[in-house]
């Protein structure tokens, strides 16, 4: 992993680049013959890092696949992402949080990031071979109204807590898991905080004091001032 | 099922299980609660453990007690907003908290700090794995009843405070890092006063070496102690100290991105084979000492120039997802971002070293025996804020 | 202690009850977070030394505090057990809240975990601001709660009314 992608293309050089690109290209390679269609895409920055997008009825295969095959031994992390658009328009001009309900524009179409999506609810995970120092970043789509998919525990015994955290913190549910409870939050907590819609409630009453931080610096233009004299 | 039955019913099976070993020894089983305010527990983890005897048959690490919702937080707070948040994970080695995560946002941007920058980032970054490591050198003597070598740790830990304190104002949580450089140049006399702080930290291993090493009270505590095999520790995810102790040959420093000025030093990393207490602690006095000799190179080519690269005053980052990983103080932290163009991050998963070290204790803790599981904890080494984030 | 529960102790004996009290304080250390660790240099380190205040920083229990610190974030899953705690402590009993979080839910004001203030659970007698607050800062709130000993009269925390004293 470089600092920046034009430090890669300055420092290491055209070749050095193709030669990692191919290590990770016959990685994805190796990943295809064994998954066949259930690798749907992927993706490669060069010399930086990998992610592929498999089908969700392939995960537990995939990670024993990862582990045994190509000696992914070691368990990084495991996550959701949301991609619903925030429905409060928290942006630095907004004061308040938008009231969903009242708002009536259309919301923003999703967009899925790197190596594609077509659902809400998309499952990532990292695990790292540490002879060879390659990671890579699996994705799965989850259904949209019901999340869920089989647990990763076979494969990865580290995966029971970061599952136990998905659970709470997105509802989705791992088909499997022995103890399958909030792990952070109480036991009667509603709802499923890193949701996009769930609200912060203390920011409906205050406004942001983070917009404060647009503060006047010498030497700025002209246009800043009126902007913040307004 | 609804959560509140579920736990009643591994109640019930839980002492079905404790009811049928007690009939083979006639003792009664015991269900001991450690927390979520203990000594030992560097803050607040809770760990219910049920006993037979002496001897712990199942244990149960219950966080939470800390959880300040920092993933959600991270989506609420623009990016120089974020660093000030993330300095609280690990308060121990805080401004390694914020270097993660101001490489992903700058490997997003296509901005790379200056030579200058790069290298003052490293030594702040090692000066915070000292102070860090330090407190935890201390702490082990006192898990095992040994009270001399806390008072050293704090003694000998301000003077490394001291100095990031006098280039960033702040003890404990800096703030220090921005996207494309860094903050300010370091003051005038920093580098001798440092220099003087690092033979102080250098006495002080020595001192520790000689205060415990050697003891036989702590090698018959930590020897043969809480082993964990490598396989193990990788299937969990351990990282840092944790897992070069169970003889895994793995440093971000050196095996990870060029974001800090690691490769162009030259240092070591230390493993151990053993896996147990003993190890864990020994790879961390090492460590320490290994700190003391990057910095001290550090302090010898300090590249000139400007600690600020060019960089608009109104940070927004273009839409993508960047994962990057260092090698903190207390493991392998790592920030998923993943950017839709606006002020705000849209998403920033937190990967925390704690997290995954912690995970392991129910495996560690089984079939250990009472006094055994502050030691196993202690050498575990975590710290809350970066359990519960 | 019949004399002090009636209110009718004289000046001289109250003040004098008041400042062995304000030099004996067992302080019982709740650290949380960040906090914990500047409480820890403040109460441990050598540079620090609160023990020259006459401050005994490290009691076994709670029911043997006189004083308790509460350092760090106050979190919903957290807050009854500080409660409990406070319930533990004998009377006379003193609360000093460490930090932002502590004093108001500081960075995290509007996480959906983090109790805004330690105060919204149990009666808070000084407030050290900081996020971190420094050692010495912490020292100076202990010399503040000590003034409010001295100047207190010992027959109001028998009298059930809400305390109000001039520091």
């Amino acid at each position: 992993m470089s600092s920046t992608a034009e430090a890669t293309e300055e420092t290491s050089g055209d070749q050095e680049e193709v030669a990692t690109d191919e290590r990770r290209e016959a990685l994805v390679e190796r990943i295809r013959t064994e998954l066949g269609d259930a690798l749907i895409d992927h993706h490669i920055l060069a010399d930086t890092d990998l992610w592929i997008r498999v089908d969700r009825e392939r995960w537990v295969d995939t990670g024993l696949f990862l582990r045994d095959g190509l000696g992914c031994a070691y368990f990084n992390f495991l996550s959701v992402i949301d991609w619903m658009p925030s429905p409060f328009g928290r942006e630095m001009e907004a004061e308040v949080d938008a009231d969903p309900e009242a708002d009536t524009k259309e919301p923003e179409a999703m967009q899925q990031g790197v190596a594609g999506g077509d659902s809400r609810f998309q499952l990532f995970a990292r695990v790292n071979n540490v002879i060879d120092h390659m990671g890579i970043t699996i994705k799965t789509d989850l259904d949209d109204d019901t999340p869920s998919i089989d647990t990763w525990i076979p494969a990865y015994d580290g995966a029971n807590w970061h599952e136990r955290e998905a659970f709470e913190m997105y509802g989705v549910d791992f088909i499997g898991h022995p103890n399958l409870i909030n792990l952070y939050l109480p036991t009667g907590f509603e709802g499923n905080p890193l949701r996009k819609d769930f609200p912060l409630l203390a920011r409906r009453m205050k406004p942001w004091p983070g917009i404060v931080d647009v503060e006047q610096m010498p030497g700025d233009d002209e246009e800043d001032e009126t902007e913040a004299s307004t | 099922m609804n959560v509140t039955e579920q736990d009643q019913l591994s109640y019930i099976a839980a002492q079905a299980a404790d009811s049928r070993i007690n009939v083979e020894i006639e003792t009664e089983g015991m269900t001991l609660n450690i927390g979520p305010q203990h000594p030992a527990t560097h803050g607040t983890l809770r760990i219910v453990v049920k006993l037979d005897g002496e001897q712990v048959i199942a244990a149960e690490p219950i966080a939470g007690y800390m959880h300040r919702g920092y993933e959600k937080l991270t989506e609420v707070r623009t990016y120089p907003q974020v660093t000030t948040l993330i300095n609280r994970i690990d308060w121990l080695g805080s401004f390694a908290n914020e270097v993660p995560f101001i490489l992903a946002a700058e490997q997003l941007m296509e901005v790379e700090a200056p030579p200058r920058a790069r290298w003052i980032r490293t030594i702040l970054f090692e000066l915070s794995r000292i102070s860090n490591l330090t407190l935890f050198l201390g702490d082990m003597g006192i898990q095992l009843g040994a009270m001399t070598p806390v008072f050293y740790a704090f003694r000998d830990r301000e003077h490394v405070l001291n100095q990031i304190e006098s280039v960033t104002g702040g003890r404990f949580h800096p703030n220090f890092d921005r996207i494309g450089g860094i903050k300010d140049d370091l003051p005038a006399g920093w580098i001798d006063g440092t220099r003087s702080a690092m033979t102080r930290i250098a006495e002080f291993c020595d001192q520790m070496e000689a205060l415990l090493l050697n003891n036989e009270i702590f090698e018959s505590r930590t020897r043969g102690i809480g082993v964990i095999p490598a396989d193990i520790a990788l299937s969990y995810g351990m990282s840092g100290a944790n897992l070069r102790a169970s003889g895994v040959d793995w440093d971000l420093r050196r095996d990870g991105g060029d974001g800090l000025a690691y490769k162009e030093l030259d240092w070591k990393v230390w493993t151990h084979p053993d896996g147990d207490s003993f190890a864990r602690f020994w790879v961390r006095l090492q460590e320490v000492r290994e700190g003391v000799k990057i910095v001290e190179q550090l302090l010898d080519g300090i590249p000139s120039g400007p600690v600020m690269a060019k960089v608009p005053r109104i940070i927004k980052v273009p839409p993508g997802e960047a994962w990057v990983e260092t090698e903190n103080p207390l493991g392998a932290m790592g920030y998923y971002v993943v950017s839709k163009g606006e002020l705000v991050p849209f998403r920033v998963k937190i990967r925390s070293a704690s997290f995954n070290n912690v995970s392991i204790a129910s495996w560690v803790l089984r079939g250990v025996y009472v006094p055994d599981i502050i030691t196993i904890l202690a050498s575990l080494y975590f710290i809350l804020g970066d359990i519960d984030r | 202690m019949g004399l002090v529960e009636s209110g009718k102790s004289p000046k001289s004996l109250t003040t004098l009850l008041n400042m062995s009290r304000k030099y004996s304080l067992w302080v019982y250390q709740w650290g949380l977070a960040c906090c914990a660790i500047e409480m820890g240099a403040a109460f441990v380190a050598p540079r620090y030394d609160v023990m020259r205040l006459g401050v005994i920083p490290l009691p076994a229990s709670p029911r043997q505090a006189d004083l308790v610190v509460i350092s760090g974030t106050v979190t919903d899953k957290m807050a009854p057990s500080v409660k409990r705690l406070y319930e533990q402590m004998p009377d006379p009993k003193y609360v000093i809240s460490m930090g932002s979080c502590a004093n108001c839910g500081g960075p995290y004001w509007d996480s959906y975990s983090v109790t805004k203030g330690v105060d919204q659970i149990i009666p808070v007698d000084v407030y050290v601001p900081g996020c971190p607050p420094r050692p010495e800062a912490l020292l100076e709130g202990i010399v503040l709660l000590q003034e409010k000993i001295l100047n207190e009269d010992p027959a109001d925390r028998w009298k059930g009314g809400p305390l109000v004293i001039d520091g």
